[in-house]
């Protein structure tokens, strides 16, 4: 099994170079005449006047946490989806329960506004 | 051709040893990238050129012709740019955002089959792995965004991540549909899955045509595409999280979302439009070599791409978070328990 | 002769204790957080060289693809300010070493009780069509169906106690209901009232 996956590991190693390779060769083949407007950020036609890392609305971090647990949700859903024929109806009537329980929570979820972006 | 390959695999054996795999390895992988890059490249002049004629104008047409050289040239400019790493950036993640934008997008190809058995690894976790390696994409976006230490690009980034993730959602609900339609995690054998000698009327997108249309959308978000592309919304946020971004560094996330395009294109005709199987399964069709079929699958899906863009106007952000978690996510449910429950029935003929 | 697993595990093992250090030597947090990300990818990569294809899979979607963007998000916009976070240092550094002497204590109890080398079983290597998820998935729904719906459970919980955390309204939020405006009756917002006629020349 393991033989497998020496060409993704490979491939892994390819795809950084590949991203790393025009980063140096950009470097060396372009100009390098740096200036202090040149390197200041982006701003509308004036000076950054604050640190742009600034506090965020609190809606980003419930979109997170809502989707770690989904994404666990989906994570419990892959190995029932490749043996749902081998397991017959129990293991569907399991996961039928188990996707009963979530749905409670995503319909609370809802009616709660948590998905609402005003 | 097949004998050709294998006496060649045998004369490297015996002349390299055990060095002889991971340089063949590493020519199948060349064989695969390179390719992959130059799709990218022609696929930015197609892009404009399809954009151009939609909307009754040429397109370029300067540079070599038809506009045949201007990728070659666009790509040499940007090369030739300066790299500029603005003095409040962290730098070493500034420049290190990019590659990690760029790797997820082609190391997920590792496990892709381009005809039958033409695939690099013959991994059985494969879908698992595509999904886990999607989900790293966000990371170059993130970092960028906060490296920069920009408003505009922290801006986007953090829009940008919250809507990957959210259709990452809508994306791994469909997956699983297919997984339950195919009983198989590995691309090759979702495929071969979908053979059922009628031709196009076993493919996936019939029973699950619901979740190919989510599929497809939501892989468009992902990528940022239009008509999701609120991340380089240039009238609020300018470039988004690549505001700061010149030259390679760029060029590097324009690669990215290209590959990215290019590899759920890919994905979209392997899992329900039957990969390299023809439409018809009699004489003239079933001559042609599955890689054709495959890449045609492939042309028409990224077309898909190009046509969205032309077609329709940017969403914004409440009406994105709304479709992605108020109807794709039920949608897909439901339909994930409708294919569950259908398979329970003999009437399951996939 | 060492075998090429052998050195992929070393490999792979001093970058997840390289970053593992890292993540409580980094100043900002940020890094720390990145640095804990390259370590759960270095843990990933070793769960694959013991052949738990699936856990490797997850561990990269769920935690790095999931809970360390939620972790990202938090470093990133709380604004944290370094000097005002090693403050409180000294004051609670007792605490944290009980805290460490605690779960080093538990580790080698684990570690150290009867669960040696030579009662462990050597590893079983797999033909390559082996498939780990559909051994998983064998057991999961069937045998261990309750743990299974306790999980359930435990997201639900999870799912409220996330809202009840962070769901705040807006206070300067100016977005209408449309639904709530066409849905307005005339009741709702006229009221007539009679007004007696004041009496002149008084």
């Amino acid at each position: 099994m393991l033989e497998n996956y020496f060409p993704v590991l490979l491939f892994i190693i390819v795809g950084l170079a590949v991203g790393v390779a025009p980063m140096v060769l950009g470097r060396l083949l372009g100009p390098h005449r740096p200036d202090s407007a040149k390197l200041s950020p982006y701003e509308c036609g004036f000076e950054a006047f604050e640190d742009a890392r600034m506090q965020f609305d609190v809606r980003y971090y419930l979109v997170a946490i809502l989707f770690i647990l989904f994404d666990l949700e989906i994570a419990f859903l892959f190995p029932w989806a490749v043996v749902l024929k081998e397991i017959g109806t129990f293991g569907f009537v399991s996961m039928l329960v188990f996707l009963a329980l979530l749905t409670v929570g995503f319909i609370y979820e809802w009616m709660k506004g948590a998905l609402e972006w005003e | 051709m097949m004998e050709l390959l294998q006496t060649l695999e045998q004369t490297g054996q015996n002349l390299l040893g055990p060095l002889w795999l991971p340089l063949w390895t590493l020519i199948k992988i060349v064989v695969i990238v390179a390719p992959i890059m130059g799709s990218v490249a022609y696929l930015t002049l197609a892009e404009r050129k399809i954009l151009g004629f939609m909307q009754v104008r040429p397109g370029p047409n300067r540079v070599g012709y038809w506009g045949l050289l201007q990728p070659l040239a666009d790509g040499i400019k940007l090369l030739l740019k300066e790299i500029i790493i603005p003095s409040s950036a962290n730098k070493f993640l500034f420049v290190a955002a990019p590659v990690l934008a760029l790797m997820p997008a082609l190391a997920a190809w590792a496990v892709v089959p381009f005809g039958d058995g033409m695939e690099l690894a013959n991994v059985n976790a494969g879908l698992l792995y595509i999904l886990a390696m999607t989900s790293l994409g966000v990371y170059g976006i993130i970092i960028a965004g906060w490296a920069s230490n920009s408003k505009y690009a922290f801006l986007g980034a953090l829009r940008s991540a919250a809507q990957i993730i959210s259709y990452e959602l809508a994306m791994g609900f469909a997956l699983v549909c297919v997984l339950l339609a195919a009983q198989s995690m590995n691309l090759g054998d979702i495929v071969r899955g979908q053979s059922h000698g009628y031709g196009l009327l076993g493919w996936y997108f019939i029973p699950l045509f619901p979740m190919f249309v989510v599929y497809f959308i939501a892989g468009v978000a992902e990528t940022n595409r239009a008509p999701f592309d609120l991340a380089e919304d240039e009238a609020t946020i300018v470039a988004g999280f690549h505001t700061e971004y010149s030259g390679m560094g760029f060029a590097l996330f324009f690669l990215a979302e290209y590959a990215n395009m290019i590899l759920i294109a890919a994905l979209s005709s392997v899992m329900f439009l039957g990969g390299w199987l023809p439409p018809i399964n009699i004489a003239p069709f079933n001559m042609i070599p599955g890689l054709f079929w495959m890449l045609g699958k492939m042309s028409f899906m990224l077309f898909l791409f190009l046509w969205f863009r032309a077609t329709f106007p940017r969403y914004r952000y409440d009406q994105l978070m709304r479709l992605g978690w108020k109807v794709f996510i039920p949608l897909t449910l439901v339909w994930l328990v409708v294919v569950a429950a259908w398979m329970q029935t003999p009437l399951w003929l996939w | 002769m060492i075998s090429f697993e052998t050195i992929v595990f070393y490999l792979l093992a001093a970058l997840s204790v390289f970053a593992a250090v890292r993540v409580i030597t980094a100043r900002n947090p940020v890094h720390a957080a990145l640095f804990l990300v390259l370590a759960f990818c270095g843990m990933a990569g070793i769960w694959l060289l013991l052949e738990a294809e699936f856990l490797a899979m997850t561990l990269i979607l769920v935690y790095v693809g999931a809970v360390m963007v939620l972790f990202l998000f938090v470093v990133m916009m709380l604004d944290i300010d370094l000097v005002q976070l090693r403050e409180g240092f000294w004051r609670w550094f007792p605490f944290g070493v009980a805290l460490a002497a605690v779960m080093v204590f538990e580790m080698v109890w684990v570690l150290g009780n009867n669960r040696t080398a030579e009662t462990g079983t050597a590893l079983v290597k797999h033909d390559a069509d082996y498939s780990n998820v559909k051994e998983l998935g064998r057991l999961i729904y069937t045998d261990y169906v309750f743990p299974f719906e306790l999980a359930a459970v435990l997201l639900l919980i999870a799912i409220v106690a996330a809202i009840a955390l962070t769901l705040r309204r807006r206070k300067d939020s100016k977005t209408q209901n449309v639904a709530q405006q066409v849905a307005v009756k005339r009741a709702d917002r006229i009221r007539i009232v009679k007004v007696p006629a004041e009496k002149r020349g008084e």
